[in-house]
């Protein structure tokens, strides 16, 4: 009986098996688009989650609003010990901010006298996080901030306090932050106290590692970690975190932003963006051309011992 | 008779848009942005395939196309990859649809893991093959593991919530041929 089904299915088989293999064709094809012109259909990205995602926010503002309510009222229970932690808390504030208002005095006099102008470009633009990646691979939120606004690709974003991570991919009411702890999110740091500078590679851990730290010996768990501004990528000085040292070994960052709760988000207008002209070519020394070979008797030595 | 068949399997299909169009929304809420270390399960995936296996009919395949792509470019995935790797893994399931009915589930559940492990590990290659930065693999295989793993609670829940059983012997689809 079964062959019943099949035989009324002669007519449209061939055309459906057809229309299967030039769906899955096509898709193929999109990959390869991407993978070649990625900047393109990044952009088409973009404009589709435009489209597509403020059309929920009416929808998902009040379900986030309602889910983190029951999250907090869960938290209402240990409410007594939290008001004794805060209260202690809030004691150790009060001498860190006398010091710190003596501090600022201290700071603006001194700014005063050498009659130093800092810089006005660093205002900022406070966009509301709409929706996250959607995905546990990838760690990005959406603002409802975009070209619109003037947000341009590439500005460095912040919570009240540290880092967050920088913008990539704007629409025009919308633009997505990378992270920090994404798998490509890659900072150029200084580490304060010695001022070592290093890369933080956010590895979708929660406590992304340092990368090519020249002296790890320097380094101590606790220090403070700022970006450090090269490669005109960020303005230096913004607080990203503090050194940890993880259970692996590693130098890791402990993030200052609290990436529990990512609401609202400062981007800030950074004044200088690299953009990028020429397409990637090899960096050269321009001086005299320098002799990679190392000297004569070196060579014969090691061709000795080879031999 | 014709008309409650047709408006039953035009019923199907809107429950399965209905279902995805839920799972995105509650995946797009930034309810936890740090990073964990283990992968929830692809509900979207599984779901689809608990359709497909069961209901084939309710689960077009230009649907899933269209369900994966917009996911794909709303959740950051190389767009086009995952569409494709699902579309013929649905096409592969759809054809064994007949053939699954009568197994015991155990069995429709071992066919649709190794699917399951199938796309993910196609996945890893290609990406692997044209040189794209890639999610950890312990978080990917955490996810396959815990979608395989999903896959019954998904059948039980489908089957509570919306009748999603196999077709019973002699039930007819919208052409009025036996399914």
């Amino acid at each position: 009986m079964a062959s019943d089904r099949t035989n009324g299915d002669d007519y449209f088989a061939p055309i459906r098996r057809l229309l299967v293999g030039l769906l899955v064709l096509a898709m193929f094809g999109l990959f390869l688009l991407w993978r070649i012109d990625s900047p393109r259909v990044e952009r088409f990205r973009a404009a589709v989650i435009d489209q597509v995602v403020p059309s929920f926010d009416w929808a998902m503002a009040p379900v986030t609003g309602l889910v983190n309510m029951l999250a907090d009222f869960q938290s209402y229970q240990r409410i007594h010990e939290q008001n004794r932690d805060l209260r202690r808390e809030l004691q150790q504030m009060r001498a860190w901010r006398e010091a710190a208002l003596q501090l600022e005095q201290e700071n603006a006099k001194l700014l005063d006298l050498n009659n130093v102008r800092l810089d006005p470009n660093l205002t900022y633009i406070t966009g509301v996080v709409m929706a996250d990646s959607g995905s546990p691979f990838r760690q990005s939120v959406l603002l409802n901030v975009g070209a619109r606004d003037g947000i341009i690709d590439g500005w460095p974003t912040m919570d009240g306090i540290g880092l967050v991570g920088r913008i990539s991919g704007v629409g025009q009411n919308t633009s997505r932050v990378i992270l920090l702890t994404d798998t490509s999110s890659r900072i150029p740091v200084m580490i304060q106290p010695s001022g070592q500078k290093a890369i933080l590679a956010g590895d979708n851990t929660v406590y992304p590692p340092i990368d090519f730290l020249d002296n790890a010996d320097v380094v101590r768990p606790g220090d403070r970690v700022v970006s450090s501004g090269d490669g005109g990528l960020f303005p230096g000085d913004l607080l990203i975190g503090q050194v940890v040292l993880g259970t692996d070994g590693r130098l890791r960052v402990r993030l200052s932003a609290d990436y529990e709760r990512l609401e609202f988000l400062r981007v800030l207008r950074a004044p200088q963006v690299e953009v990028i002209t020429d397409p990637g070519t090899l960096i050269v020394p321009t001086g005299p051309a320098l002799s990679l070979l190392p000297p004569a008797p070196d060579a014969t030595a090691v061709e000795a011992t080879d031999g | 008779m014709a008309d409650a068949i047709q408006s039953r399997f035009w019923v199907g299909r809107l429950i399965f848009v209905l279902v995805m169009l839920a799972l995105v929304f509650a995946l797009l809420l930034p309810l936890n942005t740090q990073p964990r270390g283990w992968a929830a399960p692809d509900l979207l995936l599984c779901v689809t395939l608990a359709w497909v296996t069961r209901r084939p009919e309710f689960v077009p395949m230009l649907l899933v196309a269209a369900v994966f792509l917009a996911t794909d470019l709303l959740f950051h995935r190389p767009p086009g990859l995952w569409t494709a790797l699902v579309l013929i893994l649905t096409q592969m399931l759809r054809a064994r649809a007949t053939g699954l009915r009568n197994v015991p589930f155990w069995l429709e559940w071992a066919t649709v893991a190794m699917g399951i492990v199938a796309v993910t590990l196609a996945n890893r290659m290609v990406l692997a093959a044209v040189m794209t930065p890639q999610a950890p693999l312990g978080l990917t295989l955490s996810q396959m593991l815990t979608t395989i793993l999903c896959y019954p609670v998904v059948v039980v829940v489908a089957y509570a919530l919306f009748g999603l059983s196999r077709p019973a012997l002699g039930e007819v689809d919208a052409r009025g041929r036996r399914l």
